[in-house]
């Protein structure tokens, strides 16, 4: 059964050797190849050779074409990034200093054809050639809601979604759905499979109940039926998933959700029962300090609570760099050998 | 309307992300006569108190109410101290600002809003300090503590934040004047992370920082 295979089963119910063990390796790349950030990410089949270097070393069931966060920005107008060579670059210029600047944001027609997707699409390419059809292939696309947070500050942000409507807000609402939808088609076009849906907006750690039913829920909705379920994953960017996971199935068809570290793994199952995949996450930034045996016992804790009745995944969060390579393998070894079905 | 009934509507316009109602509250307790102290110690910080149980308790309050309250709050604290009958007592002074490399900054304003709400004299030295911005910061200040925030790990753990400043303290013997408060996602997902750093104590959310800064403060040495 190849790993691709073998999400697809789970995903549908259907029978596994085990269960997909998914592993968030981002940073990591650069010194997997001994480069620099700022050299590392400025091209493409690097990552994309870090990525399957890092896929074959510790054994686990995905690939990444996602480089940073900030990526997306950069499609959109943002003409610097901070890199740091202990974590993830930083957006290191807002595109708009305020929502006078909407009229600042403009969305490629063609997102594949911007300068700024040329690495990430050979990086696509790359991983497509040498892995595609057999381990998922996967991209990060921020959500309509939560994308002007990247590029207004959430700061900013975060007043302008809680105050009245304005006709900026709507105007800078519909771009950025309007590239979202493009980003999407942009990614599967070319080569990804999985596509995970940020969108801290969408949590209640994060927007009050009110707020996400009246109006988050409609985005997400929107969202959705946009560019359609499928290889959809629904993530809140490590705030919790579970308070709203019935009204997004119920919503929108969608059929996977990666949780936070924050949710309870069985709470969540629960929740979806045999509607969806439940992606359960380790807390890794835990991984700093915890031993192996710790490690294990955790693993096993998860395993022991998302298993019973299949549609399970497990999963990792931001991978620190400064996590150990030991700890890194005794994660997913555990993940390899307690999730193979008996 | 007696003080209760203010406070309690002051607190459901907080926790509805109400702005306008909750200072159309403020305004008609002023207009009716309700003085400055009471609004501050009668309304403002038992609200402020109520919505951090309210959290603690089920975790049913989110981010933003948290910023909006921290807002909403440190606004009308700051416009009712310059009235009030007598000179009222700060609370201690704080230095905050966000760890080298990290360009992230809606945490360290919902601290800073909380604490000014608190009456902390607040000193915000922005996103991207180096730990020796910080030590000389509260060193010129007076501060009692320093706060440092930090959304990312690596700029949670980096020899630029709380571990710098540590080490500053301790070379410049001024350990037992300055403690130092930790904030931010990495914290949330490791509690034990704050001492791994070399800080005194964590917040999770800035209204939990009220209570943890003024518990530092009664910790240092005059």
């Amino acid at each position: 059964m190849t790993a691709l295979e073998r999400l697809i089963a789970t995903i549908e119910g259907r029978p596994v050797d085990r269960i997909p063990v998914f592993c968030n390796l981002l940073d990591q790349g650069a010194r997997e190849l001994g480069l620099a950030p700022r050299e590392y990410f400025a091209d493409g089949e690097r990552v994309a050779e870090a990525q399957l270097r890092l896929r074959e070393k510790y054994g686990y069931d995905n690939v990444w074409s996602l480089f940073y966060v900030g990526r997306e920005a950069e499609l959109l107008g943002c003409e610097a990034m901070i890199y740091s060579a202990e974590g993830p670059p930083n957006v290191g210029h807002m595109v708009m200093k305020s929502m006078d600047d909407v009229d600042k944001v403009i969305v490629p027609d063609d997102v594949a054809r911007h300068p700024a997707f040329e690495q990430p699409a050979r990086c696509l390419k790359m991983l497509k050639r040498e892995v595609g059809g057999r381990y998922p292939i996967c991209a990060y696309i921020t959500s309509t809601m939560t994308l002007p947070a990247m590029l207004l500050g959430m700061e900013k942000w975060m007043p302008v979604l809680l105050g009245p409507p304005t006709p900026e807000r709507s105007a800078l609402l519909e771009k950025c759905h309007d590239f979202f939808v493009k980003e999407v088609r942009a990614y599967r076009e070319a080569g990804a499979q999985v596509v995970i849906y940020a969108n801290p907006f969408a949590s209640t750690d994060f927007m009050p109940a009110r707020f996400i039913r009246d109006e988050a829920l409609a985005w997400v909705q929107r969202d959705i039926e946009a560019v359609g379920a499928e290889g959809m994953v629904f993530y809140c960017g490590g705030a919790r998933v579970t308070p709203t996971i019935d009204a997004v199935l119920n919503r929108t068809g969608l059929r996977a959700f990666y949780l936070s570290p924050l949710d309870e793994v069985a709470e969540a199952k629960r929740l979806t029962s045999d509607r969806a995949l439940c992606c359960g996450v380790l807390n890794d930034i835990k991984l700093l300090r915890w031993s192996n045996d710790e490690v294990r016992a955790e693993v096993a804790r998860m395993l022991a609570a998302g298993m019973p009745g299949g549609h399970f995944l497990f999963g990792s969060l931001v991978m620190p760099l400064g996590i150990p390579e030991e700890k890194i393998h005794a994660m997913v070894d555990a993940a390899l050998e307690l999730g193979t079905t008996k | 309307m007696r003080i209760e009934q203010i406070t309690q509507a002051y607190g459901d316009a907080l926790f509805d992300t109400d702005r306008g109602q909750a200072l159309r509250v403020i305004e008609e307790a002023v207009h009716a006569g309700v003085g400055p102290e009471d609004v501050v110690f009668r309304v403002v910080l038992p609200t402020m108190e109520n919505l951090m149980n309210r959290s603690a308790e089920d975790g049913a309050t989110s981010l933003a109410q948290h910023f909006l309250a921290s807002q909403i709050s440190s606004d009308v604290v700051e416009r009712m101290l310059p009235l009030f009958q007598k000179a009222h007592v700060s609370s201690g002074t704080v230095v905050i600002g966000s760890a080298l490399g990290d360009f992230h900054g809606l945490g360290k304003r919902i601290v800073v809003g909380c604490l000014k709400a608190g009456m902390f004299e607040v000193t915000d030295l922005g996103l991207n300090v180096t730990a020796h911005r910080f030590v000389d910061e509260a060193v010129r200040l007076g501060a009692q503590v320093i706060g440092i925030s930090s959304l990312m790990v690596h700029t949670a753990t980096g020899a630029q934040a709380a571990k710098g400043v540590r080490a500053l303290l301790k070379e410049r013997n001024l350990e037992g004047r300055i403690k130092v408060i930790v904030g931010g996602a990495p914290y949330l997902f490791d509690e034990n992370l704050f001492r791994t750093v070399g800080a005194d104590a964590f917040a999770r959310n800035g209204l939990e920082a009220v209570n943890a800064v003024a518990g530092l403060i009664k910790e240092v040495k005059p």
